[in-house]
């Protein structure tokens, strides 16, 4: 026999295969060669390369992420037993040589110069991988090489995806369990594909090729900590626009007192995290996924624990590399959840008598000497403040805490009076006041000489400041109630009451005063405007009213009577709810005079160009003006500023032609890329970006100058900071089942998620749940920071009406509509059928968007309204059993109803008897036996179903309970699906019809014109002429006709004998290929049986080696 | 729920809570007025408007009418229309509802009846020259439009106006502080019911005060005739100045009747005190046209002296679209602050928790409020 030629199998390896390999630099050596001469594929290639870079395109994103950025927050994640801790252990080790007995809640640590970390490791419940995926920065997904991917990872890839899809990198672990490199290689390049598949192709995933000492090989953890310290995240939407925090501190600040009594009353918690997300706001709500809805009661700034170096040259030193774990046990700190403990070696337990050593004092550091004193304390604090003494004056002797207390015991109760201690802060602060006042007397004379029109009564105002002040003073000390910033405004309008007896010119300055304060400025000026908008008293835009319309205006919630004693100065478009401020006459009455509508040319283009810009115009104007009017203080002043004006007049000039230059230069600049680039896209592209960078920087200038309060005032608290939030009512079950490996979020919520309503959403099953999702079942999803279960109603806009469906479609999307916290649109969600652990199947049911927010709902089904013919007239017919009473029918008149054959109609009017029926018309006659239908549509009401999911409240965290589906509760009661009878189908019975036959009475038929009378003749009874008549042949026929008579059964014998040898034939064919079909059939048999023994073994053999992993699984699980 | 007190500022309150979807409720409306006690008729009015552009709200009144409970409901938008009670003018009613139309579901398609110019509130030529291009300054910008198909003046209207707003989904910060210098002035006079030379003569005189500074002053005379023309007679003036950077500065005055002083008609009088009329100060009575004129361009240069990017009839709006802008900051320069304006800072701090910061600009006498937008993003518009 011959043998098989061999195919040649080129060198993959080895000198030959490099000198083998097409040239790279080919193209480059000899461009002529590949240069393309076809226009045509050039012209592809172009096509093509623009549309790739098309497709590189995102959309941008605002990256809000501040300089001082949080720590990112690395998720592990994996099945258990895949060395999740282990790697959480072997990474901090390799970053703060620290080690770590146990991982509990997140460990933060510093990875380097510019970035820290926070590890937190992801249990093997759905909640928590749930809530994971919504903090987390980067994900480490663990697999075990050695069993392969399991229903965990995907589930929680698919969590993922719907959340926003941060960074995944894979890290597969036990490949030390390979015995066979072989096996190993393959493994390692299936899973790759896979992760590939799920991922992106090329997703980094990272080999750990085994343990030592406990510990992952260091050479490997440190190429991944590099890999991790140099990852870039793509900002994600959702935590774009939404505070939250990582909890990695949670204590019980209930009072000990209400514990003792009530046990399970709710609890006061503050939480421990960095801010991550957007700013937070201080009254914000918040959501706990796991315990519910919150408002923050209190939030306030601490120093962070874990800050970033300051200074680094190169490396960080041994010093810089912190980690904060509080939930974890790290170097002997361990925060217990109300208190920190420390662990030190050594004992601080007093050593009976004084007889130390004084050498030994000496060895001990400030601290334990501190310890040490305190256990010398002879007497207690308490002791000691009884002892204290309070001398009020040098010659009285000193009263005792405790002297007081027994000769007056409503002391301390005054002292909580907050009434009286107002009045005491007040009495402080009109010192303050005093001054302030002081120093804005000053400011107004300045001002006043600033004012054209007050030239003349500026020496007044000036001889009267003096005593104003005084007086002010002296308001302030005797009332003292005045609390607020805006004295002023409260002093003037005091004045104004006290001193209606002055002196003429005293009222006249006093005008003068109010015109000042109306035109806004004197007033706004050295009043905080912050003050005056937000301070506490409610009453001061009144107060304000008062000021800028000149009249006196009360409270609104002021007495009746005192209203009506100023009805008619009450007067105020303030008071009308309405946005304008009408002009006073006297301000109007000013813009006769020629000097003050001069002094306005510098706001108008046609000012001269000496006037640089619009401010230094007006400033140069008003000096101008100001030189009109002399005085002695502020002459100087102006003068002063006119000289400065002059001089630095030149040098603004030029630096203003310098600008308007570059102006030019930029604009013109513009117009030309503008007009050069093709690329429209692009640029928009790019021009968009950096009006992001614009807004981004603008941003972080702007507050960058203001203090701490007014920034965390306006802004709220940054991302980045470490903040301790508190948090009231929350229910004892938080502290009391509390697990630190359950990951703890505090997410910010927005105004409009606090509300309720009807949620409209792009939902599919996902193709790896078993069974379809049927209507009103319950559904679990997890929707922005939430977890809760509601129930869907299924639908399917048909281009008119969204109807409502049974069950989800196959591989379609479909609509949903569910009661819940409303989302914005376009938010991703993921829903459950259930969370608990005991299944092996996939549990995410399906995934969606939400689409629209409403209030109310347009879901129906159809319904059709079935009656049948009582009297049928020509086109007329009435109906009944369609409805029962009169008043149906009047809703329904004129509704289009159709016979089952087709005949359409309309409802016209509700006969009497019997109740419920009506008269209809129809485009032709129907039968009696016809059914007539009405078709309509009726809605279906989604139920207002809410249950948040809090499982983070339950002491067996995994085991959350909801409301079970249907098929489950029959499931669990042994119940059947009812079965309604009238929906079985029963065998189809048709008699057939008889019909009588037409009969039209003769009168009439001769009635009728032509047309339309029956055709049908009478069977003629007797024979016709032409078949009674004799035919006799002549010869010559007669002959011809038995010729063909003969012909003819000669040819039909033919027929018969050839029709016999063909079924013969047949017979034959068909017994053969009988016997074929047999022996054919025989050896299918046989290769199928050859077949199945095969797939009998291999299955034997893979439940055998599923069985060895399962027991290896469950002895790691202990 | 929000509480709060007194009839006053009963719009943004209710605006806001729409907005930002809260629950108010309202106490002590009018409570110790023996003669009006409760709600007002154009109070009750904008309420059922608000029913109109929503779904799903829900408003509890009082048996006294002394107390308003609002839940609101979903923005929806949509063709509606409204007749708006004479009591009050239109722009009670639409200044609301530019605050709103951009948040709805549809894009807002409103018409509206009532009184078009009045003294109490912001006449439509004003919204229509000032407050629309402020709109369109935050992305609010294709298909804008407001009509002003009939004019109606004060006592008894009959005037009606089209709006027409699109919907966004989230408006652009805005940093607005340079005020620039005026370029143009521009004007509509408008005259129903009277002799067309009004207009001409209203425009006149207040040509005359403004074309000392500039050439390019050009008023508009808008006599409408027949149908269109209202029920009552009467004739205003609205002026708009325009600054290099697109500011605008704007003045306006209707011819107002005096009522008879004899109150002998006491439904009427009671009638003219519910609407916001009797708040009035000034004597807007004016002898001569040209009278009005020149008080509406004085008006104006009083508006151009107090500076700033947004007038003092517009500050609301800016202070509020601020707010509502994405959580970048925003800037902008406004005149002294008006009472309006103040109380607009505090409901605002009440709703959306943002609060502002407010420089006092002491070259020019302007305020500059900065504040770091809510992130407001339109919930209610569906995917496309």
């Amino acid at each position: 026999m011959e043998k098989a030629v061999k195919t040649h199998r080129p060198r993959q390896a080895g000198p030959k295969a490099e000198k083998k390999k097409p040239n790279k630099n080919a193209e480059k050596n000899n461009p002529k060669a590949f240069a393309s001469f076809s226009g045509q594929k050039a012209d592809r290639t172009i096509r093509r390369n623009l549309d790739k870079d098309q497709t590189k395109l995102h959309v941008p994103l605002v990256d809000r992420t501040p300089l001082e950025a949080p720590p990112v927050v690395v998720a592990v994640v994996g099945p258990p037993g895949t060395g999740k801790t282990t790697l959480i252990q072997s990474l901090v080790k390799r970053y703060t040589k620290h080690g770590l007995a146990e991982i509990k809640g997140p460990v933060t640590l510093v990875s380097g110069k510019q970035r820290r970390l926070t590890f937190i490791e992801c249990n093997n419940d759905v909640n928590s991988m749930i809530d994971v995926a919504k903090v987390a920065d980067l994900v480490l997904l663990l697999i075990d090489a050695s069993f392969g991917m399991e229903m965990e990872t995907f589930e929680f890839l698919n969590i993922l995806q719907v959340h926003g899809f941060p960074k995944v990198m894979g890290v597969l672990t036990h490949l030390d369990k390979f015995k066979d490199n072989k096996r190993l290689r393959k493994t390692k390049k299936r899973l790759k594909h896979r992760f590939w598949t799920e991922i992106y192709q090329g997703a980094k995933l990272f080999y750990l090729s085994g343990l030592i000492n406990g510990r992952y090989l260091k050479n490997e953890i440190m190429n991944l900590s590099r890999f991790i310290s140099v990852m870039k995240f793509r900002p994600l939407i959702w935590r774009n626009t939404h505070p939250y925090i990582l909890a990695d501190r949670v204590e019980d600040l209930t009072d000990p007192e209400t514990l003792r009594t009530q046990p399970k009353s709710d609890r006061t918690v503050s939480l421990y995290g960095y801010m991550r997300g957007t700013n937070i706001k201080p009254d914000m709500k918040v959501h706990i996924p796991g315990v519910g809805d919150q408002r923050i009661s209190e939030i306030s700034l601490l120093p962070d624990p874990c800050p970033k170096p300051e200074k680094v040259r190169k490396t960080l030193s041994d010093k810089h590399k912190l980690i904060y774990a509080p939930m974890s046990d790290v170097s002997g700190i361990l925060y217990d959840k109300d208190a920190v403990y420390i662990n030190v070696p050594g004992h601080f337990s007093k050593r009976g008598g004084d007889n130390v050593d004084e050498d030994e004092q000496e060895m001990r550091g400030a601290g334990e000497k501190m310890v040490f004193d305190l256990q010398n304390a002879p007497e207690t604090f308490a002791d000691n403040i009884a002892k204290s003494q309070l001398r009020l004056f040098n010659s009285s002797e000193g009263i005792t805490g405790v002297e007081q207390e027994s000769s007056d015991g409503r002391q301390r109760r005054r002292w909580e009076d907050p009434t009286q201690s107002d009045g005491e802060d007040d009495g402080d602060d009109s010192d303050d006041e005093g001054d302030m006042v002081d120093n804005d007397d000053e400011n107004l004379s300045a001002d006043d000489s600033d004012d054209s029109e007050e030239s003349d009564e500026d020496e007044l105002d000036s001889r009267n400041a003096g005593r104003r002040r005084v007086r002010l003073v002296e308001l302030n000390n005797d009332e003292g109630d005045d609390e607020d910033q805006i004295a002023f405004a409260d002093s003037d309008s005091n004045l104004d009451d006290d001193d209606d007896d002055d002196l003429n010119g005293d009222t006249r300055w006093r005008q003068k005063l109010l015109e000042k304060v109306n035109n806004g400025f004197a007033l706004k000026k050295r009043v905080n405007l912050m003050d005056l908008v937000y301070g506490d008293n409610p009453t001061d835009l009144n107060e304000n009213n008062e000021d800028s319309d000149g009249s006196q205006v009360n409270d609104e919630s002021g007495l009746f009577r005192v209203r009506k004693a100023t009805r008619n100065t009450d007067r105020s478009l303030a008071l009308a709810d309405a946005c304008k401020v009408e002009a006073k006459s006297e301000d109007l009455n000013q813009w006769a005079e020629e000097s003050t509508l001069e002094s306005l040319r510098g706001r108008f283009i046609t000012a001269q160009p000496a006037s640089a810009t619009d401010e230094q115009g007006i400033g140069g104007e008003e000096a101008e003006v100001f030189g009109d009017f002399e005085d002695l203080e502020t002459g100087e002043k102006v003068e002063g500023k006119d000289g400065e004006g002059g001089e630095a007049g030149e040098a603004d000039a030029q630096t203003d032609l310098t600008k308007r230059k570059e102006e030019l230069k930029r604009k013109f600049d513009a117009q030309y890329d503008g007009s050069d680039d093709e690329s429209g896209a692009a640029n928009m592209y790019e021009s968009i970006k950096e009006d992001m960078a614009k807004q981004a920087t603008i941003n972080r200038e702007e507050f960058m100058d203001d203090d701490v309060n007014l920034r965390a005032q306006v802004e709220g608290y940054r991302p980045g900071t470490y903040v301790r939030i508190i948090l009231k009512n929350i229910p004892c079950e938080f502290i009391e089942n509390f697990d630190p490996t359950y990951p703890v979020i505090v997410g910010g919520l927005l105004a409009s998620e606090e509300n309720f309503g009807f949620m409209q959403v792009r939902i599919k099953r996902h193709r790896w749940h078993k069974k379809t999702l049927k209507n009103n079942d319950p559904l679990i999803i997890s929707l922005g920071w939430r977890r809760f279960q509601s129930i869907p109603i299924y639908s399917l806009n048909d281009g008119t009406r969204n109807r409502m469906l049974k069950y989800t479609p196959e591989h379609m999307h479909c609509l949903a509509t569910f009661y819940g916290p409303t989302t914005p649109p376009n938010t991703g969600f993921c829903a459950f059928q259930q969370l608990t652990d005991n299944t092996a199947a996939f549990r995410l049911s399906a995934t969606g968007v939400v689409l629209e927010i409403d209030k109310s709902t347009e879901i129906v089904k159809k319904l059709k309204l079935t009656g049948v013919p009582y009297k049928v007239f020509k086109n007329t017919a009435f109906v009944k059993d369609m409805f029962t009473s009169a008043l149906e029918v009047a809703k329904f008149e004129g509704a289009s109803i159709r016979t089952v054959s087709g005949i359409r109609g309309q409802v016209k009017k509700h006969v009497g008897k019997p109740e419920g029926s009506f008269r209809a018309t129809f485009e032709d006659k129907i039968l009696m036996s016809d059914i007539v239908f009405l078709r309509a549509w009726y809605p279906v009401k989604p139920k207002r179903f809410y249950n948040p999911v809090v499982s983070l409240l339950l002491s067996s965290k995994s085991e959350w309970q909801g409301l079970r589906t249907v098929g489950q509760l029959r499931r669990d009661e042994g119940l059947k699906a009812p079965v309604n009878k009238d929906s079985l189908y029963k065998p189809v019975e048709r008699k057939t019809r008889r019909f009588n036959a037409l009969r039209i009475p003769k009168g009439l038929q001769s009635d009728l014109p032509f047309a339309s009378k029956p055709k049908l003749l009478k069977k003629q009874s007797k024979p016709s002429l032409m078949t009674r008549r004799a035919v006799v042949l002549e010869p010559h026929e007669k002959k011809v006709a038995s010729l063909i008579q003969a012909l003819n059964t000669i040819h039909k014998d033919k027929e018969r004998k050839r029709k016999e040898k063909v079924t013969e034939k047949r017979a034959k064919y068909l017994k053969k290929k009988e016997a074929d079909e047999a022996t054919t059939a025989g050896k299918k048999k046989e290769k199928m049986k050859e077949f199945y023994r095969d797939e009998g073994k291999k299955r034997a053999r893979e439940a055998a080696a599923a069985e060895g992993g399962n027991r290896k699984r469950s002895k790691r699980d202990d | 729920m929000l509480r709060f007190e007194g009839h006053n500022f009963f719009r943004q309150r209710l605006l806001l809570a729409t907005v930002s979807n809260r629950p108010i409720r309202i106490d002590k409306i009018r409570s110790d007025d023996e003669d009006n006690t409760g709600l007002a008729d154009y109070e009750a009015s904008f309420l059922r408007l608000l029913e109109k552009v929503t779904n799903g709200c829900t408003i509890e009144i009082s048996y006294t009418g002394t107390s308003v409970v609002y839940r609101p409901g979903v923005i929806m938008g949509g063709k509606v229309r409204h007749d708006c009670p004479p009591s009050r003018a239109i722009g009670y009613f639409l200044e609301p509802l530019i605050a709103l139309g951009p948040f709805g579901k549809h894009p807002l398609q409103v018409t509206m009846t009532g009184v078009t110019n009045d003294n109490v509130d912001v006449s439509v030529d004003s919204i229509r020259t000032l407050l629309l291009p402020h709109l369109k300054r935050f992305g609010v910008e294709d298909d804008l439009e407001l009509k002003i198909s009939k004019r109606g003046a004060a006592p008894k209207g009959g005037g009606e106006i089209y709006f027409r707003c699109p919907v966004v989904r989230q408006l652009k910060a805005v940093q607005f502080i340079e005020e620039g210098q005026i370029k143009r002035i521009r004007g509509i006079a408008y005259a129903t019911r009277v002799s067309p030379q009004m207009a001409n003569r209203v425009v006149e005189a207040s040509r005359g005060m403004l074309t000392r500074y500039i050439p390019d002053v050009y008023v508009y005379t808008d006599v409408y005739k027949g149908a269109e023309s209202g029920m009552s007679p009467g004739y205003a003036l609205t002026l708009v100045a325009e600054t290099t950077t697109g500011a605008l500065l704007s003045a306006e005055c209707a011819f107002q009747p005096r009522r008879p002083t004899t109150g002998t008609d006491v439904d009427n009088e009671t009638e003219s005190k519910r609407g916001g009329e009797s708040m009035l100060v000034n004597d807007y009575h004016f002898p001569t046209p040209e009278d009005l004129g020149t008080h509406t361009a004085r008006r104006l240069l009083q508006e151009i002296k107090k500076g700033g990017c947004f007038d003092t009839s517009s500050q609301w709006l800016g202070v509020l679209f601020l707010a509502l802008g994405p959580e970048d900051v925003g800037k902008i320069r406004v005149s002294a602050l008006s009472p309006f304006t103040i109380q607009y800072l505090r409901d605002i701090k009440a709703f959306l928790g943002i609060t502002f910061k407010i420089t006092p600009d002491h070259s020019n006498q302007t305020v500059i409020l900065t504040c770091l937008g809510s992130g407001y993003t339109n919930t209610s518009k569906k995917v496309a």
